[in-house]
């Protein structure tokens, strides 16, 4: 069947499960409803057995019929075919509505833990995994995984009346019965071949959906860059080249899951046959009577039904069961960073170092206490894949209540450093240290509380401006987020936005501009009010007026609070206490702007690259040759 | 409005009926008549086998009933039955392949058609949507078109014809037996119906919340950085909790309307009946007792169709309903003037501005009289749906975009207004201003990605939009604040600005952009692979690969939307130069903070809440504005 093996990468975190430990977890999300899915159960039952009573009274009447019983007694009869129609009925729908809830309510939880699962990964895995698979994953997958109820529920009830028949039957005629169950085997071993396969086409066939789905989320969010060029034929020709990919594998799997069923069925048919045939010789021998046989062969159908359908069942159950595996090791994927201990930074840190704050940083206004944070590295080691090291035994203190300024080239672990601060990555080596205590052994919630970020590429959420900076702290009051927005400059900025700080964001900030989108970030840290503040290079795209104007409002807002600022601006590396150049992902100067000027060394030719030309000076001398 | 024009046209893809989501999906069947066709015989010679079996379990009961044993015709019925099974099995296979090819193309054209219309859509389209309900509808809206089809119109067909075949063997029996299943079909039609009209807007709003919670789980984890910065994992998870409750509570009422299945209540009823009017008749010696069994046997395949169009109607259904959302996706409306007969030439780069106003509700983003909606960024390398400054309701401007040219602008504050000036070939035009001022619409304006809706925007003294569009745009390129890169090489990548570029090409463009050095200290130099599963650049790199990509296309009309902000001043200072020197002749436009870009443009445009503030040399505008002044006062 090499037809459908062609190799197909895995996803790195999928593992393969055991059945019955695949099966476990799964139970374990319907424990709760262990008295509904009792009745449901029950229910199933009893509709079978109202199904299976009916045909029974039927064959029982075609031998009443015989014997020439009266016509009250065949109305009759054909009343309680009705009756038992009916209570089918009823029984089907507490089936339906009991399962509904329990099911429903799995996927919610399915869901919620993939979800949740999801929040608590680190940025390693969403650098290997696109968001766009994820999201298939809580989504779809869980979905899929429902239907396994479901399926289970259908075909435990076609079960029920198999084991009803038979156990009628074999009163009947043991021989005949035996028949039936000859069956089964040959049915069931033909599903059973089909099941690898089947596993196996139907992972292939959602991997090369999550694929072609990957490639139509790039598409589309990159069309403007195509269409500025025209190049929208580009696009096309790799999603043709994925399209007709999917379609391959999607139709290897159907093919696959098609064949199944007719072919059990001829199978059966045939079974159809011998049992009519040997039923026959039994009505001769006066075994069984006509009812009877008519019973059997109805029977053949009832009997039959489920075998076909484990074919089915099964190839349903092993789509259920991949996406459920799925989800499953989304859920079970461990994240990278994880904490040692829950300490919280004790405020008695942050307050302690008030005085070395107001050193550091001049006075403090009465009203608003110095809670900066130290950060110390020792001798870190970090790279964000086996590949290339980023930091190498990377030593940096920085005190509470420092304003810090890291310097230099590109890729030279700027970014890195602060995430790792903000503990999105897991270090491989030495300790870092925050308000004195290991990194590892705070709890990340009070630590990331008392850390504000504002990166050089700040994600906005759909929603108004307003709904944005409010994110850093739900429970602000809008006087409180107006005076964060205004302590910006002069606040023009919220002026400028079309309907102030009602202003929809669009899809990822869309709807407004990259400074706009740095100054929301800004004023979201702002709101937060952290102990220690890390600006990634956070006014880059802010225009120079306004920029003028924050830099003033930034040195009063974090005055007392501890600063890492990864300075893009003469102006930003003015404002530092200490400079701190890097360079390949180790520190190789530090001191202030005149000193390290002074020296000549490192951070006086990264003042050459970076930011000589933004002195007047330089700009006067820059004319462009003619 | 015909939907003819469209920015993309892969010249591949058919065209469809887009009049309604029914005559869609059949236009899209059409295209392989004999599919359909096939399905339909083998589904009938699987039918025939299948109810024959049913009749000739009803002759058994008469050879088994007469009062002389007759072993051959016995295993004649047995034989005859095998021989039926077979048909049914071996038709089944063919209708079921049948069925399954033709659900596979069909999803594979609809998304085809999907993402055809999607390229062609214009940027006021893209920025308007969430990129999470464009995937919902690309994804599983369009797989379920496939699950209608198979399993659902297989069963649908399938039940039709497992209703007609034994009703024709019913009449073959005896057409008096026709009563009771013609009333249970009628039954049938009518609590099928009531059962659909019920279920649809459960299954519609179904699709919908999905969709929206998509969105907002593509929203959570895209912006997983900002949440964990922001403690806000406990607050996404709840607000997910809640979007996967809603859907969960349909999902209750989905089931509960499930089980109100009147169809089975009917079968019960139908079934008591028929037995009687059977056995009425066999007592009345009108039918044998083998005829009278062969018809409660057909009964069986009611029953299939009793139960199984629960679920096919379901899938068809939903299969309908997510048509119709494609369908709503490829007919929005993407009407917009490619012009081709309009002026075709090489640009020699004389910008002109007349008294320019712009606004962005009620605007039509772009377009000749009566047309609306272009956009789509002549050259803009911005990044998905980043249409930047202050374009806050561009999304508004999409639909009924009813302005047209000239018209005044409508009452709504204007992004822009009363801009006039002109720029002469070649020249390097510094726009500024703070954050929000309209230096992005401006520069907008220049690449059509809108239209004025007051005043004139002209190159080369002919109006923008007299340019034929394909001739307009691959003259012009902007590189805007968001950069957008592919998942491909950083080499694809620079030659996406030109089709056809060399190797030379490729590099001579990173050079200029100053990124080859960078690039070329990569393992892999220029095969790298960018993205998801590659390297990730820092904003700088990206914003040099961009001009890169940019400088490849050697535009006659280049905007540079903060292009550089990422990238340290000396390395955009070497950028400076190599423009100068390569872009010679070259009309330029930088939005910039970079004090050095302003010093020495020929021509400074400061803008202020939308209006021209000042404009001119920059001593002329140290001598004209405070605000200017200020900008050069500090150091």
């Amino acid at each position: 069947m090499g037809f459908v093996m062609d190799g197909l990468e895995s996803e790195a975190y999928d593992r393969q499960y055991g059945d019955r430990e695949l099966l476990r977890r799964i139970g374990g999300y319907f424990k709760p409803f262990r008295g509904r899915l009792a009745l449901v159960a029950a229910a199933i039952a009893a509709s079978a057995l109202s199904e299976f009573a009916a045909q029974v009274v039927i064959s029982r009447s075609l031998d009443a019929a015989a014997a020439d019983s009266g016509a009250a007694r065949l109305i009759l009869l054909s009343g309680v075919i009705i009756g038992f129609g009916a209570v089918e009925w009823l029984f089907n729908f507490a089936r339906h509505y009991l399962s509904g809830r329990a099911v429903g309510e799995a996927i919610w939880r399915l869901r919620s833990d993939a979800f949740g699962r999801a929040m608590e990964h680190d940025l390693s895995f969403y650098d290997e995994n696109p968001s766009g698979k994820v999201v298939s994953r809580v989504t779809t997958d869980s979905e899929d995984f429902a239907n396994i109820i479901g399926l289970v529920v259908d075909f435990a009830s076609q079960l029920m009346l198999v084991i009803f028949f038979f156990a009628y039957l074999t009163r009947i005629s043991g021989r005949l019965s035996l028949y039936l169950l000859a069956m089964a085997p040959v049915a069931a071993l033909m599903a059973l071949g089909f099941r690898r396969l089947a596993r196996f086409v139907t992972m292939n066939a959602k991997r090369v959906t999550a694929e072609v789905n990957a490639r139509i989320q790039e598409s589309i969010a990159g069309v403007s860059v195509a269409k500025a060029f025209r190049r929208e034929r580009s696009l096309w020709e790799g999603f043709k080249d994925d399209n007709a990919k999917a379609y391959r594998f999607h139709l290897r799997r159907g093919i696959v899951m098609q064949l199944i069923f007719p072919v059990v069925a001829l199978a059966a048919g045939f079974g159809n046959g011998f049992v009519a045939f040997t039923g026959g010789e039994a009505v001769r021998d006066g075994a069984v009577s006509l009812g009877q046989w008519f019973l059997f062969m109805q029977a053949v159908g009832y009997f039959w039904w489920p075998m076909l359908n484990i074919a089915s069942f099964w190839s349903q159950l092993q789509d259920g069961l991949a996406a459920a595996e799925r989800v499953f090791s989304l859920i079970d994927r461990e994240p990278k960073v994880r904490q040692a201990g829950s300490e919280a930074l004790p405020a008695a840190v942050a307050h302690a170092t008030r005085a070395e704050a107001a050193a550091t940083a001049g006075t403090v206004p009465p009203d608003r206490p110095a809670r900066g944070l130290s950060v110390e590295f020792r001798r870190v080691n970090f790279s964000y894949s086996s590949k290339e090291t980023v930091l190498r035994d990377f030593s940096l203190g920085i005190r509470a209540g420092e304003k810090l300024a890291l310097v230099g080239p590109t890729g030279a672990g700027k970014s890195s450093i602060v995430k790792l601060v903000c503990r999105f990555y897991e270090f491989q080596g030495g300790e870092l240290l925050v308000g004195g205590k290991d990194i590892r052994s705070l709890d990340l919630a009070s630590l990331r509380g008392a850390v504000g970020l504002v990166s050089q590429d700040p994600f906005l959420f759909p929603g108004t401006v307003a709904d944005n900076i409010r994110y850093a702290k739900p429970e602000a009051s809008d006087e409180e987020l107006e005076r964060a927005a205004r302590s910006l400059g002069r606040g023009d900025w919220v002026d400028d936005l079309p309907l102030g700080l009602a202003t929809p964001t669009g899809h990822r900030g869309s709807s407004i501009s990259m400074g706009q989108r740095q100054l929301v970030a800004l004023a979201r840290v702002l709101l937060k009010d952290p102990a220690l503040f890390i600006l990634d290079e956070a006014t880059a795209s802010v225009d120079p007026f306004t920029e003028a104007q924050i830099q003033e409002g930034l040195e009063t807002v974090m005055e007392g609070r501890t600063a890492i600022v990864i300075a893009h601006r003469l102006s930003t590396v003015r404002f530092a206490d200490r400079i701190v150049v890097l360079e390949r992902g180790r520190p190789v100067e530090e001191g202030s702007h005149e000193g390290l000027l002074a020296a000549g060394g490192r951070y006086a030719s990264l003042y050459d690259t970076y930011f000589r030309h933004q002195s007047l000076d330089y700009v006067e001398a820059s004319r462009p040759e003619a | 409005m015909s939907h003819d024009s469209t920015e993309f046209r892969s010249g591949e893809a058919r065209r469809y009926d887009l009049r309604s989501p029914a005559r869609w999906v059949l236009s899209h069947v059409a295209r392989y008549p004999w599919l359909p066709i096939l399905a339909l015989l083998f589904s009938i010679g699987n039918n025939v086998g299948y109810s024959g079996i049913q009749v000739l379990i009803g002759r058994g009961f008469d050879v088994l009933a007469a009062p002389a044993w007759d072993r051959a015709a016995l295993l004649g019925v047995a034989l005859a039955i095998a021989g039926a099974s077979f048909l049914q099995g071996a038709a089944g296979i063919g209708r079921n392949l049948s069925f399954e090819f033709l659900a596979q193309r069909l999803e594979r054209d609809a998304r085809a058609e999907l993402f055809e219309s999607l390229l062609g859509k214009s940027m006021a389209f893209h920025a308007g949507q969430r990129l999470g309900d464009l995937m919902a509808r690309a994804t599983n809206d369009v797989h379920f078109l496939n699950l209608m089809f198979s399993p659902g119109l297989m069963l649908i067909a399938d039940s039709a014809l497992t209703t007609v075949v034994p009703l024709v063997m019913v009449a073959l029996i005896d057409p008096r037996l026709l009563l009771v299943p013609c009333l249970f079909i009628a039954a049938l039609f009518i609590t099928v119906r009531a059962y659909n009209k019920r279920l649809n807007p459960l299954t519609d709003e179904q699709r919908e919340r999905f969709g929206a919670m998509n969105a907002g789980l593509a929203d959570a984890l895209e912006g997983i950085e900002t949440v964990k910065a922001n403690l806000g994992e406990a607050r996404e998870t709840a607000r997910f909790a809640a979007d996967a409750g809603r859907l969960r509570e349909l999902y209750v009422k989905v089931a509960k309307t499930e089980g109100r299945y009147w169809p089975l209540l009917a079968f019960a009823v139908a079934w008591g009946l028929g037995f009687l009017h059977a056995l009425y008749l066999w007592r009345a010696g009108q039918i044998s007792v083998g005829q009278a069994v062969g018809y409660m046997m057909l009964y069986n395949a009611f029953r299939f169709t009793t139960f199984i169009s629960l679920f096919s109607f379901n899938l068809f259904q939903m299969g309908l309903s997510s048509a119709g959302r494609v369908l709503e996706t490829i007919k929005a409306r993407t009407e917009l003037d490619e012009n081709p007969a309009g002026r075709s030439a090489p640009i020699i780069g004389r910008v002109e501005f007349k008294d320019v106003g712009f606004s962005f509700s009620g605007a039509p983003p772009a377009g000749g009289a009566g047309v609306a909606d272009r956009g789509g960024g002549a050259g803009m390398v911005g990044a998905a749906g980043a249409p930047g400054e202050a374009d806050a309701a561009g999304a508004a401007c999409i639909p009924g975009a009813a302005g047209i040219s000239g018209e005044s602008c409508p009452d709504r504050p204007a992004a822009v207004r009363g801009l006039s000036f002109a720029v002469e070939p070649g020249q390097t035009v510094a726009v500024v201003g703070r954050t929000g001022s309209g230096k992005t619409t401006l520069a907008r304006l220049v690449t059509r990605v809108f239209d004025p809706c007051e005043g004139t925007v002209t190159v080369d003294g002919v109006e923008l939009r007299d340019w034929n569009l394909q001739s307009l745009r691959s003259q012009t390129a902007a590189v805007e604040q968001d950069i957008f890169l592919f998942g491909r090489s950083i080499r694809d990548n620079i030659a996406f600005g030109r089709p056809g570029a060399t190797e030379a090409d490729v590099e001579r463009a990173a050079r200029e952009a100053q990124a080859h050095e960078f690039i070329m200290g990569f393992e892999k130099g220029y095969d790298t692979i960018l993205g998801d599963r590659g390297l990730t650049l820092s904003g700088g790199q990206k914003q040099r690969i961009a001009l890169a990509r940019a400088f490849i296309a050697d535009p006659r009309i280049l905007i540079l939307d903060d292009s550089t902000s990422a990238v340290d001043s000396k390395t955009e200072d070497e950028i400076q130069k190599a423009m100068r020197r390569v872009g010679r002749g070259r009309t330029t436009f930088v939005i910039t903070h970079r004090l050095s870009q302003i010093r020495w443009a020929d021509r400074i445009l400061l803008l202020e809440g939308g209006r021209l503030a000042a404009q001119g040399t920059h001593e002329e505008l140290l001598a004209r504005s405070d605000d200017y002044r200020r900008l050069f006062a500090r150091g």
